[in-house]
């Protein structure tokens, strides 16, 4: 896997569809790092776990950044957080799934549709997670690099 | 008290162009609340739905208010949220009387979108990074950039303003497959497969599934079933978009194409 083309790409897929989603101008390099530092971890993780761990992984620090990103700029989450997770939606799998039933493959279909229910829960588990953290802790932490 | 209608109207309004736009319940809820107390209406009370607005207040000395508003759900302009983010700071702060704040409403509510042109280079670049995060090589991003931005005029001009959201998504997830299909068979791109993932991307209904969590999470529970529902139904269209013509080009050619 070559790991700069990765995130590269990831990149420029979070930022066009930062774009689609009409996020103001002056964000769109925090949603392509928000979105690039994601599938970032994502490739490092995924060696040693399955899709759903390494997403997991991946989730909980677009969602971190995302809220970071959020205090930091003073606007709202979502502009982030809606850009950055998408690289990690399990639009293949879905893919795949449809693909394998089309060809009759029912066993392979099953598979990958469970693997993409696997990887959609692993991305509800950490946005859940990491929005319970409260905001001040993000305060702080933005605090603490603003002094810098 | 007159004062209180317009108290409220700017609220409302506020919450409304928030729901409208893509941003989660909790938000629409807090900064209706903010805007309202903020102007000295403690009695407000809000109910929200993935496409409705419910608001009573009801103070001492004033005829009582009750609105139900029927919001649309449409395509996110995040821009519009974070500007009513940002009003709503400000009028906290005390920097906007009532009619100001309703000027500046009116403001955001027609900000200029993006030209169709960003809009096309936009969805265009998505589906070239996601053909290759999931596998495809560089010449098949190349041809998912096409096909992606083919995709999406057809969504602007075509499935947007006439189709309904089922019937969209499943003929755009046809589109698309069809239009790599194309390119592929002109000898552009290696893996068809990668190329057709990358260029549905557009279509894949990240808002609704991101805000479904985020509402579920804060228990507004019916607006996130709703939205997950949505996000769901969608996911399932585009695939079957994808599958049909599949099993279409299967039939006539044998499994030889694919």
């Amino acid at each position: 896997m070559n790991l700069p083309a990765q995130i590269f790409a990831a990149v420029l897929g979070t930022v066009g569809f930062s774009i689609m989603f009409s996020v103001p101008r002056e964000y769109y390099p925090l949603c392509g790092f928000v979105g690039g530092a994601g599938w970032f971890l994502y490739c490092l993780v995924l060696p040693y776990a399955a899709p759903p761990e390494a997403t997991l992984a991946a989730a909980v620090l677009v969602v971190l950044l995302s809220r970071l990103c959020a205090i930091w700029r003073r606007c709202p989450v979502t502009i982030f957080l809606i850009p950055g997770i998408i690289p990690l939606v399990p639009g293949g799998d879905i893919y795949w799934m449809a693909y394998y039933i089309v060809m009759n493959q029912v066993d392979l279909a099953a598979e990958k549709g469970f693997e993409a229910v696997k990887i959609a829960v692993a991305i509800v588990l950490g946005i859940v997670f990491v929005f319970q953290v409260p905001q001040r802790a993000f305060g702080a932490v933005v605090r603490l690099f603003r002094k810098r | 008290m007159e004062h209180e209608r317009e108290i409220m109207d700017v609220a409302i309004e506020a919450g409304h162009i928030l729901l409208e736009n893509g941003a989660e319940i909790f938000r629409v809820e807090e900064t209706v609340y903010r805007i309202s107390r903020h102007y000295g209406i403690d009695s407000g009370s809000i109910f929200t739905l993935s496409n409705g607005l419910f608001v009573t207040a009801d103070s001492v000395g004033a005829e009582p208010f009750a609105k139900v508003i029927h919001v649309p759900v449409g395509s996110a302009h995040l821009d519009r949220v974070a500007a009513v983010n940002q009003l709503s700071r400000e009028i906290e702060e005390g920097k906007y009387t009532v009619g100001q704040a309703r000027a500046e409403l009116e403001r955001i509510r027609h900000m200029p979108g993006k030209s169709y042109r960003t809009q096309v280079i936009g969805a265009a670049l998505g589906s070239a990074g996601f053909a290759y995060i999931y596998g495809g090589s560089p010449i098949d991003s190349l041809a998912a950039f096409i096909a992606g931005a083919l995709l999406y005029v057809y969504i602007l001009f075509v499935s947007r303003p006439h189709l309904s959201k089922m019937v969209g998504s499943i003929t755009g997830g046809a589109v698309a497959t069809v239009a790599s299909m194309i390119l592929y068979g002109l000898g552009l791109g290696e893996h068809l497969n990668y190329i057709v993932i990358g260029a549905v991307v557009s279509l894949i209904p990240g808002v609704a599934f991101t805000n479904a969590i985020r509402d579920i999470t804060d228990e507004n529970y019916l607006a996130g079933v709703v939205r997950m529902l949505d996000a769901l139904l969608v996911f399932f269209c585009i695939a079957m978009g994808v599958g049909l013509v599949y099993a279409v080009v299967q039939r006539m050619m044998g499994g030889a194409v694919l």
